[in-house]
């Protein structure tokens, strides 16, 4: 008998074969210059966010009303802003803040949204109906409307039940209303982001569930679980993960956006959001005080959609060059 | 070519009825199929595209689509009823006893999981091998169906593989636990005409090596006739005719199996083939005709053709010969 050649490319032929297909991935990866610029650029905010108040020269906090304004300088390397609080420092700062909310949030938006949408998928009729009825509401009303209007009848209500049990009990815990914040705007926020993840996650499972190595798969008898585990879940999980890549950049850029509006995180807590929309009054005068806040969330935003075009492509060997 | 000697068939197929939900109702695709498959045969099932040879196979171990489903018939392998048992049986059967190969090797395979550990999976579930076990069973199945450097090959993924080769996967995959029947759905139909004939030569060279039985489905007569012991016509979910490869060859009865025998395009003849190539398509699921499903493309079609429907009977005199005809029938009897 006579054998074909074989079309044998050149992705495997690495020094020592890999044995799973997250080594495959992370090897992938790593070929990928973009993605491994993005993941440092991740990994070193990151590491900022975490270790940021060892970092940092000055209290984010701390005002110094002889030093206002000033341009970056050595003892100041993005200067100090109206109050000669150090930006480097809040930046810093504001970077730990970030991260806090969108992995908050992104966490609460994919729980809901693999939930939901896999069984929306995997079981189908009125429950899928329902969940979709759900998912295309929230995407059609716009999403700061939204928030806008959560905040403007919750806060209010919510700071005022809070004041009055300080009243009542002096607990100092009363008084900080840095997380009725934060429960509003993660709350907001997720409420608006699980539903493109339902979508993803259901379309992804109805394809899957039929695709021929699916029934191939139950021909040679192997069981539901694994099934789902080794042919649909790695199958479907791809573009997920891209998606929560790309969905911790559009949560910086959105709890910006809403500190920007006045109804994300509120001062003194930074955040580039705020930050920016201080910068933005007087950046004519200042313009470092916008720009240093403004890089960073550009940065961050452009280095997260690398990261999950470069998981995209490494998670997915057919599409490995 | 002569079958071997059959007692009692491993595969026994009686009655199978499908039936599709439509927007108008449910519609029969699958009406009343009869197969036997005996130990060691190879039999070919023939017909046009959509008559019903994906899903009667299919349904054998279940794996029909939503929508579709059984609903009549019987279907004995190794004296037991597939239709019937539990599902945990019918998961032993599932790749332990029966092996599939189906017709895309291109979407057929998991994408993201390397070739050797797809095959280890139905080791290590039926067999209850050992990773390293199965790792050195995997080798030697892709050895077996003809793959290179199978050392190798196992860490490589689907698409690092050719059409040709992928199929080759396939049937190592279908063939990984020693199954008593392979199931092959078209699975030449995706490759070019060379690597067919390859294909069709390594299922024969195993099936005997193996001592399997074969069930090898298509819609080119031409390509199986060197492979398979008897030929089952299928038409519009039903089987029409049945006989030993050679008998069919030489006494082709039905009207359709005539047709599909003339169209097979001779270089000699391009002509003639043309001319008796059948005309019209066959009924759709919930429009079938009330007497022989064949009636309204069939040039002998008379009166009664579209009263009644034909069952399969003898062709007397020669033995294994079946046809669902009723002119057939009767003109044989005429001239004897
Ligand atoms: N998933 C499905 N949904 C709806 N109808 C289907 C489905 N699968 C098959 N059918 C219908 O059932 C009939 C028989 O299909 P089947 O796949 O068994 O045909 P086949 O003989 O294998 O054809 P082919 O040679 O094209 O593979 C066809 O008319 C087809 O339209
Ligand atoms: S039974 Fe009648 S219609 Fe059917 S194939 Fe025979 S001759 Fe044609
Ligand atoms: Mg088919």
């Amino acid at each position: 008998m006579t054998i074909t050649p074989v079309n044998l490319s050149s992705t495997v032929a690495d020094d020592e074969p890999p044995v799973s297909l997250w080594r495959d991935a992370w090897h992938r990866l790593l070929r990928n210059k973009l993605a491994v610029a993005g993941l440092a650029v991740v990994i070193l905010l990151a590491f900022v966010a975490v270790f940021g108040p060892w970092l940092t020269p000055y209290d984010f906090l701390t005002q110094d009303l002889e030093a206002r304004n000033q341009a970056p300088s050595l003892a100041h390397l993005f200067g100090t802003d109206d109050l000669g609080r150090d930006v480097f420092s809040r930046v810093v700062y504001g970077t730990r803040t970030a991260f806090v909310v969108a992995i908050v949030v992104t966490t609460i938006a994919v729980a809901i949204g693999v939930t939901l949408g896999a069984m929306a998928g995997f079981f189908g009729g009125l429950f899928d109906r329902i969940v979709m009825w759900f998912t295309d509401m929230t995407m059609s009303v716009p999403n700061l409307l939204l928030v806008v209007v959560i905040n403007a009848s919750l806060k209010t209500p919510i700071t005022a039940w809070m004041e009055a049990r300080y009243q009542a009990t002096l607990n100092p815990f009363y008084r900080e209303t840095i997380w009725v914040d934060f429960l509003l705007v993660f709350g907001s926020m997720a409420l608006i982001s699980w539903p493109p993840y339902a979508r993803l996650v259901r379309a992804q499972v109805l394809s899957i569930r039929g695709r021929p190595y699916v029934t191939a798969a139950r021909a040679l008898g192997l069981t539901n679980r694994l099934i789902l585990m080794r042919y649909i879940v790695p199958n479907a999980i791809g573009p997920l993960i891209v998606s929560v890549s790309a969905g911790l950049g559009t949560a910086m850029v959105l709890e910006s956006a809403f500190s920007f509006l006045g109804v994300g995180v509120n001062p003194p807590t930074p955040s580039w959001g705020n930050m920016i929309s201080d910068g933005l009054r007087v950046w004519q005068h200042y313009p470092h005080l916008l720009a240093a806040p403004a890089a960073v969330l550009g940065l961050a935003t452009v280095a997260f959609s690398f990261l999950g075009d470069g998981l995209n492509d490494a998670l997915n060997p057919r599409g490995s060059k | 070519m002569t079958a071997p000697e059959i007692q009692k068939p491993l595969l026994d197929v009686r009655g199978l009825t499908i039936e599709i939900e439509t927007r108008r109702g449910p519609a029969i695709i699958v009406d009343g199929i009869n197969l036997t498959v005996g130990k060691g045969e190879t039999v070919g099932v023939v017909g046009e595209s959509g008559c019903g040879k994906s899903l009667t196979m299919l349904s054998l171990v279940r794996l029909l689509p939503n929508k579709i489903k059984v609903k009549g018939g019987t279907a004995e392998f190794a004296g037991r009823d597939l239709l019937k048992m539990s599902k945990s049986e019918l998961r032993q059967v599932r790749g332990g006893k029966i092996g599939f190969v189906f017709q895309d090797p291109m979407t057929s395979l998991n994408p993201v999981m390397r070739i050797g550990d797809q095959l280890c999976e139905p080791l290590i579930y039926h067999r209850n091998m050992s990773k390293a076990d199965a790792g050195k069973r995997a080798i030697e199945l892709l050895r077996l169906v003809g793959i290179p450097g199978p050392e190798q090959r196992i860490t490589a993924y689907p698409h690092e593989l050719s059409g040709g080769m992928r199929q080759r996967v396939m049937i190592a995959m279908g063939l990984a636990c020693d199954p008593e029947l392979l199931i092959a759905d078209e699975p030449t139909t995706a490759l070019d005409v060379t690597i067919q004939a390859q294909i069709v030569d390594l299922v024969k060279d195993l099936r005997k090596k193996l001592n399997m039985s074969v069930v090898w489905i298509t819609h080119d007569l031409a390509l199986i006739a060197g492979l398979v012991d008897r030929v089952a016509v299928l038409y519009a979910g039903t089987v029409v005719e049945d006989a030993p490869v050679g008998e069919l060859f030489a006494r082709p009865t039905h009207p359709y199996t005539r047709g599909l025998l003339a169209s097979i395009p001779k270089l000699s003849d391009e002509r003639a083939s043309r001319l008796s190539s059948i005309g019209g398509t066959p009924p759709e699921p919930g429009r079938r005709p009330k007497g022989c499903p064949f009636a309204p493309r069939c040039a002998l079609a008379e009166s009664i053709c579209h009263e009644r429907v034909p069952v399969l009977e003898p062709v007397a005199g020669h033995s294994g010969h079946r046809v669902a005809c009723f002119v057939a029938q009767r003109q044989l009897k005429e001239a004897a």
